[in-house]
């Protein structure tokens, strides 16, 4: 059935309006509370050495055309070479990095702030608009939905005739939740405009295991082709000097 | 790498300061957005808003940086007391910061206490092993002594960790250049092809050594350097256009009596030529006889 219920202007002014708000200002008092917890982390020599090693390598990569067969065999070789290759990681030590992150104390340290400081404002302000907000209709999604999305949008909503793109304020809380990105990057400057999916997906994808990196890079190397493109220049050449002498 | 635009709004700038128009504040910050280095300039500005109260105030939290900036400008003039002061005003706001102490290494450097310089450099060097400012400036220093071999010793160490810093490969090339190790000089102009390869001085460079070096292969590899130079400047680079025909001219002169390759390689020559002779004609056309004898020289020699 598709009857038009009109909202209450009082649940714009009393409901969405105040939900966006704190979740912004949880934003930014999550962005100053992390500036004081964050350490200083003195990078370690082996990371920033390898950091450099791959740029080289990628480098060698996307322009070995410019530079004549003989160096870039060598080179090649200096990057993959089986004994002392520099992107070569004997076996053993490949698996050891996720390890490594939970063993040292720092790194394990710094993860449990991010988390924490992710999770608790996340789970407080759930549960706030649960309590506060729920049990009646919030908003009207502009575009039609199917039944499926019953379950998730009408939460505290009883009625099972309600039009699905009726909804509670928890999927309001949830757009916000997505969506206060462009907010925070002009508030906060852009480096910082971190909402919270980033911060999910920081919070998963925490192994940077360089090894599997300096694999990757060494499978990239091996297979290129070198294909000098300095005699296609030579062609070139003569065709601008043409034009110019024209 | 400095957009000439800014570099056009820099000048416009300086030449507004020198003559009594406002701007000054803009003028250093591009000054040291840019790395230009116009230290008399900036020391006798910088100096003009320090030591005006009211002016120092207004930066707020850019004041230290342009201490900062005042000091190495004073250095560069050898004005070693206002340095000094700069640095102690910075050391008194900053206690026991790197950055400062950076500054008093490079103090000492500039007035010639090579032993003490060092020293400092070796303490701050055991706070943070990983900054690259203070490795590049015990380059600098060997450099300065002209101990170019222990200058390339420093280098090859900084590049073995931080091997993706393209000035380093660069400074490390010219060294060796000057050093006339060529073979050494060309690895470096390669890693430089490698991380720019649209760049065209590179090429350029690469293909002098090369051309330095000697030898069929590298002629021919030179000439074609040479002819990717012309092909990225739209062939306004003169010395790559001359760089094509000596290289032409040389390596006929190591293939005299194989003839296969000449009929190729000479269209790109006698282009080459012929955009040398219409830019002098333009630019230099006093110069044109020279050019001419030379051409022709060129052409009999074959």
């Amino acid at each position: 059935m598709a009857e038009d219920l009109v909202l209450d202007t009082a649940i714009r002014d009393w409901v969405l309006v105040p939900l966006s708000v704190v979740m912004v200002l949880i934003g930014v008092l999550r962005y100053f509370v992390s500036k004081l917890m964050r350490s200083h982390q003195a990078p370690d020599l082996k990371v920033v050495k390898e950091g450099q090693v791959i740029l080289r390598a990628r480098n060698l990569r996307a322009a070995s055309g410019f530079i004549p067969a003989k160096s870039f065999r060598s080179r090649k070789t200096y990057f993959t070479n089986e004994e002392n290759g520099l992107l070569h990681v004997p076996k053993g030590q490949s698996q050891n990095a996720q390890a490594q992150m939970f063993s040292d104390p720092n790194l394990a340290m710094d993860m449990m702030k991010k988390n924490l400081s992710m999770i608790i404002p996340q789970t407080l302000t759930f549960a706030w608009v649960n309590f506060f907000f729920s049990g009646f209709v919030a908003a009207k999604i502009p575009f039609p939905l199917t039944q499926r999305f019953r379950g998730m949008l009408q939460n505290g909503i009883d009625l099972s005739t309600v039009d699905v793109s009726y909804v509670s304020s928890r999927s309001w809380y949830f757009l916000n939740l997505f969506g206060l990105r462009g907010l925070f990057s002009l508030i906060l400057g852009e480096e910082n405009a971190m909402d919270d999916t980033q911060r999910m997906m920081q919070m998963s994808g925490f192994g940077f295991d360089p090894s599997r990196s300096l694999s990757a890079e060494k499978d990239g190397i091996d297979i290129i082709q070198h294909d000098w493109a300095l005699p296609k220049m030579e062609k070139r050449a003569e065709d601008a000097l043409k034009k110019l002498l024209k | 790498m400095v957009g000439a635009s800014e570099a056009a709004r820099m000048e416009r700038l300086e030449s507004q300061v020198e003559n009594g128009g406002g701007g000054a504040w803009e003028y250093l910050c591009l000054v040291r957005k840019l790395k230009a280095r116009r230290s008399n300039k900036v020391l006798k500005h910088g100096l003009s808003i320090l030591n005006d109260h009211r002016a120092r105030s207004k930066l707020g939290a850019e004041e230290w940086t342009l201490y900062e900036q005042v000091a190495f400008a004073a250095m560069d003039c050898q004005q070693h007391d206002v340095a000094k002061d700069c640095i102690a005003v910075l050391s008194k706001q900053f206690p026991g910061s790197i950055r400062i102490g950076r500054v008093e290494g490079m103090l000492l450097e500039s007035k010639g206490a090579w032993a003490e310089a060092e020293k400092v450099y070796a303490r701050l060097l055991d706070d943070s092993p990983l900054d690259q400012i203070i490795h590049k400036r015990k380059v600098a220093m060997a450099k300065a002594q002209g101990d170019l071999s222990a200058a390339v010793k420093f280098l090859n160490k900084y590049l073995e960790i931080f091997m993706a810093d393209h000035d380093a490969w660069r400074e490390l090339a010219e060294i060796y250049v000057s050093l006339q190790m060529y073979k050494q000089a060309a690895f470096c102009y390669e890693e430089l092809i490698l991380s720019q390869p649209t760049v065209p001085p590179y090429h350029l460079a690469y293909a002098e050594v090369l051309y330095t070096i000697g030898g069929l292969e590298n002629l021919q590899t030179a000439k074609k350097y040479y002819a990717s130079t012309v092909a990225l400047t739209g062939g306004k680079n003169t010395r790559a256009l001359y760089g094509v025909c000596s290289c032409s001219v040389a390596i006929r002169q190591l293939t005299k009596g194989r003839n296969k390759e000449e009929k190729e390689m000479s269209d790109l020559q006698t282009l080459a030529a012929e955009a040398l002779q219409r830019d002098y004609k333009q630019r230099a056309p006093n110069k044109l006889p020279l050019l001419m004898s030379m051409l022709k020289n060129m052409k009999l020699n074959s």
